[in-house]
């Protein structure tokens, strides 16, 4: 009784702070307050020509932003590498005897298994339209990856496991799950090389091409790398 | 200061889901539970921030055919989805290190493994 009455006051003195300092915002949806009255109203003006995307958040991301970008990109595959370090590597073998050898690991029913199956090529569809065209529509790299990659899992659950892994190769894994680090590098490389500076977008509307080139270059590379990632996360996790 | 506070309900919701997540993380024992708290909090900042880019009567912000101002901001959307990536890997971290938690000690409450050492 005694814990429970001071956890509410200790979520009070949180709340009633926070509470106090939204009020004292500018109100909601007003184009005067401060994030939407400094860099963003030259952001949404030169963004499209510029940054070679339509979409102006595809163009703050990979352009303006595009170092920021690049480093998250290393920090999911650093992720990876710890989960594999923290599941795999510290003295544990895998498992899997339990499983009987062409069934799936969790029972499903043969209506899940069949919606899944048929589904699965309209799914692989859209992700790569989301990746191709995150430039002009809403969607990019990380959205599509993330389809892909739960479009993947999902069928690891309702497939046997030899099934599963035969979906992504195993040889060239490492380059799948390194592909949005090395897709950046590649094109700050190419930037550097054609226009003196690394990861630099031409701006120039005869160069135009070239920009959008870059940017689907990266944009396959984030979904690509992000999708073999997750799954590489997800079958470390029911390795056992 | 109520009536500001109702023209900014989408802030307001953000600090009651921000609570909730920190409820969560005070009184869960199980491990994920905390971690779903944390998430909670996580998302209610995403929420905060994404709010934060909105514009009465704003368009998304993706230029070409038929595009009109105003448009909703660009920035706060572009720096979630950072967030968001960080958020994902942060919670498969997590996640394996339970993981290797109840494969060592059987258990993810945190009161029993208070207890253990």
């Amino acid at each position: 009784m005694m814990r429970r009455a001071l956890i509410v006051v200790l979520l009070i003195a949180v709340a009633a702070p926070l509470m106090l300092a939204m009020s004292q915002l500018p109100p909601h949806g007003s184009p005067e307050t401060p994030p939407y009255t400094h860099v963003s109203p030259y952001y949404l003006e030169h963004g499209a020509e510029e940054g070679g995307a339509e979409n102006i958040v595809t163009s703050v991301i990979l352009n303006y932003r595009g170092f920021d970008t690049q480093h998250e990109v290393t920090v999911i595959f650093t992720a990876m590498a710890a989960v594999l370090a923290v599941l795999l590597l510290a003295g544990s073998e895998p498992t899997d005897a339990e499983d009987a050898p062409g069934e799936s690991p969790v029972p499903v029913s043969v209506v899940v298994r069949f919606i899944v199956r048929v589904l699965a090529p309209f799914i692989a569809l859209f992700s790569a339209y989301v990746v191709l065209n995150g430039h002009i529509t809403p969607g990019g790299g990380f959205q599509g990856g993330t389809i892909a990659g739960a479009l993947v899992i999902a069928l690891s659950l309702v497939m046997s496991r030899e099934e599963a892994d035969a979906l992504l190769p195993r040889k060239p894994e490492h380059l799948l799950q390194a592909a949005a680090p090395i897709a950046f590098f590649l094109t700050g490389v190419a930037g550097l090389a054609l226009f003196g500076d690394y990861l630099f977008f031409p701006r120039d509307e005869a160069f135009r091409w070239a920009a959008v080139l870059m940017l689907t270059v990266i944009e396959v590379g984030i979904g690509v790398g992000g999708a073999s990632v997750l799954v590489r996360i997800f079958r470390a996790m029911r390795a056992d | 200061m109520l009536q500001d506070l109702w023209h900014n309900l989408d802030y307001a919701a953000s600090v009651v889901l921000f609570c909730i997540g920190l409820y969560t993380v005070i009184t869960k024992s199980n491990l994920i539970k905390k971690f779903m708290g944390l998430n909670i909090m996580e998302t209610s900042v995403f929420a905060f921030i994404v709010a934060l880019g909105v514009v009465d009567g704003g368009d998304a912000p993706i230029m070409g055919a038929g595009a009109e101002a105003p448009f909703i901001n660009p920035l706060p959307q572009a720096l979630i989805l950072t967030g968001i990536v960080v958020a994902v890997s942060t919670t498969a971290l997590a996640l394996s290190l339970i993981i290797r938690i109840w494969k060592q000690t059987g258990t993810i409450e945190a009161d029993e493994l208070r207890g253990m050492e």
